[in-house]
């Protein structure tokens, strides 16, 4: 089975590990075969230039159409014609994330309140396969 | 250099005159056989107000983890000044009544209950201490060997159950499932890890 | 389902490994427990304090508990010091023990 993703110049980066956990990042330049050269850019992400590990990375689908070693400025300005950011948030790995920090922030009162929501949608759904039987 | 009833250096019998700054004090006529030991002041002890956790204030649901009512959620009313806390289910929701419960077997959860209205102000920990008849009548029934005498609950509290709950069901009923949620218990489940929730 | 309540689960069930112990010399006064779901220094902040139950049932079947208390961590992976009323048996190495959430500090 082919890659798909790749490590190239462009490619966006999700950080998993580290002081930066959590954000994206794009690859302006490769040092060697174990790390590169990272950069927010810094005003949508928080991610300032540095060299970080690839064992700390995790490939999105999305890339970018920079030069190597591309400035903030130039960055900044692929990021948004491309409107990255965006077509981030839209995806399901995106949503995926968020749904599991809001589960992990709920207070016991909306747990309560999910409980009693995922009992209303099984009832609805068994309602339904019993009609169907 | 004051009189020698109170003055530190009473062991010397003058007062020398070139000393004292009021020259125009005469020194005492009498002074007492023993030294006369200086009264200490008294330290006044100053019982200040127990301190409750900050995420604990009135009208806060809370959590009971331990006792007869463990598992169910509650709403605290106010501190008493034990430390412990006033509590109400409100009792008609999970027949948790006015009762007093340990800050420290309790969970406090981001949930607040807007008990303005609620007036709780006359009960306090006399209103919870058990009368002196009962603790007599206990040692008569000790040695006639009756059996422990069923909990009488005197329609003095009932009546005051009644006074309290009046306000809080309303405030409760104010916010949507929150019967609900007070009516259900609180329980682990095999996923949940307690150091990672958010209460 | 929907017919018979439990009672509620208001424990964190552990894992008794052992006793604190160098290779060769160990101290029995201090037992180490593994807590479910505890995986790293962090996570035991939230368990400092908190009371501990080893429970055996007795010949005559009443339940009988030797309480004790988490004392500190214990390394860097969620591992606990506890500390019992009576020091823990050497039979109950890799039995249960019940972490309870009080004395809250939540």
């Amino acid at each position: 089975m082919p890659f798909h993703r790749y490590v190239e110049l462009g490619r966006v980066v999700l950080i998993n590990y580290g002081p930066e956990a959590g954000k994206l990042a794009t690859i302006i330049d490769i040092v060697d075969q174990n790390k590169c050269l990272i950069d927010g850019p810094e005003s949508i992400t928080g991610v300032t230039r540095q060299v970080i590990s690839y064992k700390r990375l995790a490939l999105t689908d999305l890339k970018v159409d920079i030069q190597r070693n591309a400035r903030q400025k130039s960055l900044l300005k692929a990021w948004t014609e491309a409107d990255t950011m965006n077509k981030w948030e839209s995806s399901s790995w995106a949503k995926k994330l968020t749904a599991r920090k809001t589960r992990a922030g709920l207070s016991d009162f909306d747990r309560f309140k999910v409980m009693v929501a995922k009992k209303q949608k099984t009832a609805i759904i068994a309602k339904k396969m019993a009609e169907l039987a | 250099m004051t009189a020698a009833a109170t003055c530190s250096f009473s062991h010397f019998v003058v007062c020398l005159p070139s000393c004292s700054n009021e020259s125009s004090q005469k020194p005492p006529r009498y002074y007492p056989a023993e030294d006369a030991k200086s009264s200490k002041s008294t330290y006044k002890v100053r019982q200040n107000p127990p301190k409750i956790r900050k995420s604990i204030t009135p009208g806060t649901v809370l959590i009971i983890l331990a006792g007869r009512f463990r598992g169910k959620r509650v709403v605290c009313l106010k501190p008493l000044e034990s430390g412990l806390l006033l509590v109400s289910g409100p009792y008609k929701i999970n027949g948790v009544p006015l009762r007093r419960v340990n800050p420290a077997y309790v969970i406090a959860t981001s949930t607040k209950v807007d008990i303005s209205k609620v007036d709780a102000a006359s009960i306090t920990d006399e209103y919870f201490s058990r009368s002196k008849d009962d603790t007599k009548e206990g040692e008569e029934a000790f040695f006639e060997g009756a059996a422990p005498k069923p909990a009488v609950v005197s329609d003095a509290r009932k009546e005051d159950q009644k006074k309290v709950d009046a306000a809080l069901l309303q405030a409760v009923a104010a916010v949507p499932m929150l019967e609900g949620y007070l009516a259900a218990h609180f329980t682990l489940s095999s996923s949940d890890k307690p150091h990672k929730m958010k209460f | 389902m929907a017919g018979e309540k439990r009672a509620p689960r208001l424990h964190v069930d552990g894992a008794i490994l052992g006793y604190k112990r160098g290779l060769r010399n160990q101290h029995n006064s201090v037992s180490l427990i593994k807590i479910k779901g505890c995986d790293s220094k962090e996570d035991v902040d939230f368990y400092l304090g908190k009371k501990v139950a080893f429970i055996t049932k007795a010949a005559d079947g009443a339940f009988r508990v030797n309480w004790g208390k988490v004392c500190r961590h214990h390394g860097g992976n969620g591992v606990v010091r506890c500390r019992f009323r009576r020091d823990l048996p050497p039979q109950s190495i890799g039995g249960r023990v019940r972490v309870m959430l009080y004395p809250s500090r939540v």
